[in-house]
């Protein structure tokens, strides 16, 4: 029994950011990266899956990026996962959410695992695509937005309490394998401590190639995505302002507005 | 006086010799149930972990002797039952040793070598000082036994604040029982030793040299004439002696083949725990070694030798309980109880010949003997109950090292579990870019070094509080132009600083502390300075207790004692003087921690104010509520916070201006504090900087002086 959670390590914007010359992306010295963190969720419910314990369960995580990444893996790792692999080829930089999951949906089909997660999206793209793409691809069953899980290990499907809008849930039975994507809160995510991320450094993260897993650079990169970035910006400022001063020049301020908001 | 040979006392006059052997084999029963019992201890004790605390053996047991002699930290904040502790002491020392020398000649010198030294001078004079020991004894036993009766002292009740009225362990009332028991058999066997005596004097009225020398043991002579005034003579004495023998013999006996199974015990383990004392525990804490696997204590065999010898000797007797600040608001944390439940637990699990299995060993739980999370959680590390635990019991560098394990387990509050991320993340507690680190110098009026690019002979470690929190920017500012005034060639680490790791550590978080330690290290030691300076006392205690552990060697000072030279040698001059009445809140990691109580108090006086002190200062100033990463946890609605407590405690001295404080913490704290609690307009709370910065430069920042 194997559950493949796919993660992604994601970048957060430092203090007063500066977009890349290409205006493409934020130059990378302004970003501070860590774990997505819809794939705490993620993982955290594949431990609780291995941890119930009625069958022998492997936990495997799996990443596209960069050697950076290796640091969020770790943090999977220290909290539990027996391995961790990471993908990488210098030609897989700019592929979109969907070439993504072609590479992950690759993995898959070597890891042989019996249910997938991944997070509902992540905090930086927000593409929320990335997991159903990789369904898609290995042509199984998917389920996104995944509140509630009942699942026990060698289960031949789940039921799976999906959130929708306006409080709604919806229970869906769903055949394993799967892919599910995983909403915040389902479960409490476990702290990482920094020993076990040092200790975790024990364990291998594998290191896989494109042609590792059968696909090649034509398969990946922006040249190859179906849709692209064209530009990062930051939109001229609305109409929001702060309103300085004391307490009545503050309210006198807001009258003025208001009324020249009317017209008056 | 009279030196003959006549004059001793009768040993076994009278006996028939199978009662002088029944008599022997019973003591040396007596001697094989105490050796066996002292077996299961050191046994007990084997089974913890090493503990490199054997270093210095002599010192240690030079230091061991003085402070036992001068009952110097039994007579701290309880003179009273201190100096009976002292006469209980002194009378049972003497005693044994009067006992002891009884034996020497009896069993040992006479009939080995026929050397006879017991009798005339030395035996008068022996028998005076014995009989003064036991009137000690007795007198102290009786102060001991009124307190306890009548004294109704909270610190006696031992009903426990972490566990419910109707939970099998709630109060603790065996121990009362065995505390009675134990004044009682005490007392008895003083009491008989007396009657004894006198008995004996009155059975050998007829004895010249008895009888005329009875005055050599006052105690005995003035009970013999009562006695005789009731009517006893010799021969009822004579009879009557042997039943009263047997029983303080047999009392005795069983008393000392008790000690190792009952509290008496703390003869022993007190000792030995003074002499183990660690003088940096709590504020050096132990490093987890890197071959371990699992960080902090579990099970009870994760605590060393030294931690199962400390909880043995607690003697209950609730001083760390009134000094600490969880248990003053009302937090379910007694250090006591943690120590005795500890005990308890080992008491129970590693005095049998086999080890129980694991499981059965875990000290954290909701069961009899575990300790709670939520007891764990609720410490301050101030260190209030080391410090006046007199028999060196090191409360705080357990629950530490159980918190480790808590958060191994991630068993923590959310809020704290999101700041320690925060750390790890950016460096520091409140989540900013590491950029913005030093943002509050841009507002100076002049530039301030970096010291990782120019040579300074002080370096700042700023520290988080003073860094990012917007009030404490105000007086980081200031101490900056203080700095910059008196010519003080300083520098910064500007975003390379991260977080001293203080209170990460406390908290339990040792991957993350080892993590921040070194890469402040790293960083320290790639500039060239002198020395260190800080107004954080937090960064103060772990960068002068604790980086030495991890390669870090170097000079620091809390900014108190550097300004208080820059004063003295002028280059701080102070252009007017204050008239505030004032009073000065110990920070605890400036004072208990570090011993930095003069300083500040100095500098206080040197810019004219009045100093009024609270009741709890010094070392026994009261925690704030902010340490041991309880700044962020969040206190629980519905029970006074400590420092809402330490307000009250400020408000009652009279015309009060002015409460200084000299940690960036406690100002948070403290300010927050002042208007919870009602005291807001009555006085202020001011960083000392900011007093020192009224007398320097009050032209620029007169918006900071005080207008209570």
């Amino acid at each position: 029994m194997k559950i493949l959670v796919a993660v992604k390590q994601v970048a957060a914007l430092d203090e007063d950011f500066e977009i890349r010359a290409d205006e493409k992306d934020v130059d990378e010295d302004f970003l501070l990266y860590d774990l997505n963190e819809w794939d705490d969720f993620s993982l955290e419910e594949a431990m609780k899956i291995k941890e119930a314990g009625t069958t022998e369960v492997e936990v495997v995580v799996v990443s596209v990026g960069p050697d950076r990444v290796d640091e969020s893996l770790r943090k999977c790792l220290a909290k539990g996962a027996d391995r961790a692999i990471r993908v990488w080829d210098d030609s897989i930089e700019g592929s979109d959410a969907i070439a993504i999951g072609r590479i992950l949906a690759a993995v898959a089909k070597k890891e042989a695992p019996d249910m997938i997660f991944a997070g509902v999206q992540s905090s930086d793209q927000a593409y929320a695509s990335t997991g159903i793409s990789t369904a898609a691809y290995l042509n199984w069953p998917h389920a996104a937005v995944v509140a509630d899980l009942q699942y026990q290990a060698g289960n031949k499907s789940a039921v799976v309490r999906r959130e929708l809008e306006g409080g709604l849930l919806q229970e869906v039975e769903i055949n394993c394998p799967a892919v599910l994507t995983i909403q915040l809160g389902i479960n409490k995510p476990r702290y990482a401590s920094l020993r076990g991320i040092k200790q975790a450094a024990a364990k291998p993260i594998e290191e896989v190639t494109l042609s590792d897993i059968g696909l090649s650079g034509a398969d990946v990169g922006a040249g190859n995505s179906m849709s692209h970035v064209r530009r990062m910006y930051i939109p001229a400022k609305g109409r929001a302002e702060m309103i300085e001063g004391t307490i009545a020049e503050q309210a006198a301020k807001l009258i003025q507005i208001m009324n020249e908001f009317k017209g008056v | 006086m009279d030196n003959s040979k006549e004059i001793t006392r009768v040993l076994f006059e009278n006996f028939q010799p199978q009662a002088i052997h029944l008599f022997y084999a019973i003591g040396y029963l007596a001697i094989a149930v105490f050796t066996y019992g002292v077996y299961v201890q050191i046994r007990k004790y084997r089974r913890g972990k090493p503990d490199g605390s054997w270093n210095e053996l002599f010192h240690r047991f030079v230091d061991m002797v003085k402070t036992m002699a001068t009952h110097r930290t039994l007579v701290r904040r309880d003179k009273s039952a201190g100096r009976a502790h002292g006469l209980i002491f002194l009378g049972f020392v003497l005693l044994f040793i009067g006992t002891s020398t009884i034996t020497l000649e009896y069993d040992i010198l006479e009939p080995l070598f026929g050397v006879k030294f017991w009798y005339g001078n030395f035996y008068l004079l022996f028998s005076l000082v014995l009989d003064l020991a036991g009137l000690g004894l007795i007198v102290g036993l009786i102060y001991m036994m009124y307190r306890r009766k009548w004294l109704h002292l909270p610190k006696l009740d031992y009903k426990r604040v972490d566990r419910q009225e109707g939970d099998p362990d709630f109060d603790r009332s065996q121990y009362r029982r065995e505390d009675w028991a134990f004044l009682w058999s005490f007392i008895l066997i003083g009491i008989t030793g007396f009657i004894l005596e006198a008995t004996r004097l009155v059975w050998l009225n007829d004895r010249p040299e008895v009888w005329d020398y009875r005055m050599w043991s006052p105690v005995g002579a003035l009970l013999a004439q009562i006695m005789q005034t009731f009517g006893m003579v010799s021969e009822s004495a004579g009879a009557f002696r042997p039943y009263l023998w047997w029983f303080h013999g047999l009392l005795s006996l069983t008393f000392i083949a008790c000690i190792p199974y009952t509290k008496i015990k703390h003869i022993f383990t007190a000792a030995t725990s003074l002499m183990f004392k660690d003088p940096l525990a709590g504020r050096r804490l132990p490093k987890v070694p890197d071959d371990q696997k699992t960080a902090g204590y579990k099970t009870i065999t994760d605590l060393t030798w030294k931690n199962l010898l400390h909880l043995d000797a607690c003697t209950k007797c609730g001083r760390c309980q009134e000094a600490c600040p969880a248990n003053a608001v009302g937090a379910p944390l007694s250090p006591r109880d943690v120590i005795l439940s500890l005990r308890e637990f080992a008491n129970h699990a590693l005095s049998a010949k086999e080890l129980p299995k694991e499981a059965e060993l875990n000290i954290h739980g909701k069961d009899v003997g575990q300790v709670f999370m939520e007891t764990l959680w609720s410490c301050r590390t101030c260190l209030a109950c080391v410090e006046i635990c007199p028999v060196a019991v090191e409360h705080v560098p357990i629950i530490v090292q159980m918190r480790r394990n808590l958060v191994e387990a991630g068993e923590m509050e959310p809020l704290l579990e999101k700041t320690l991320q925060t750390i790890h993340k950016t460096g520091n507690s409140f989540g900013e870019s590491k950029r913005k680190r030093a943002a509050w110098a841009k507002e100076l009026p002049f530039e301030i070094k970096d010291a990782r690019k120019e040579p300074v002979d002080v370096l700042w470690f700023v520290g988080d509080y003073a860094s990012f929190d917007p009030r404490n920017q105000k007086v980081t500012q200031s101490f900056a132009k203080l700095m910059h005034h008196a010519g003080v060639n300083f520098g910064l680490l500007f975003e390379a600083e991260l977080n001293a790791g203080n209170d990460v550590r406390r908290v339990g978080e040792e991957g993350l502390y080892e993590l921040l330690a070194s890469s402040n290290i790293g960083t320290l030691q790639a500039c060239d300075f002198a020395s260190i300076v800080t107004t954080d006392p937090h960064s103060f205690n772990t960068i002068r207790n604790e980086y030495p552990d991890f390669g870090g060697k170097f000079e620091i000072e809390h900014y108190t004692t550097l300004v208080k030279r820059l004063i003295e040698t002028g280059q701080v001059k102070l252009k007017k003087k204050l008239d505030y009445r004032v009073t000065f809140h110990d920070p605890c990691h400036l004072g208990r921690y570090n011993k930095g109580y003069d300083a500040p108090r100095e500098v206080i006086k040197l810019l004219g104010c009045e100093l009024v002190e609270m009741a709890r200062n010094r070392d026994n100033s009261f925690c704030c509520g902010a340490g041991g990463g309880r700044i962020w946890i969040p206190d629980p609605v519905g029970i006074e916070k400590p420092s809402a407590n330490r307000m009250k405690e400020a408000g009652q001295i009279e015309g009060l201006q002015v409460f200084v404080v000299s940690c960036p913490k406690d100002l948070t704290m403290f300010e927050d504090a002042l208007k919870t609690s009602g005291f807001e307009g009555q006085f202020v709370v001011r960083e000392l900087i900011e007093l020192i910065d009224e007398c320097i430069e009050y032209e620029v920042w007169e918006d900071t002086a005080v207008t209570a």
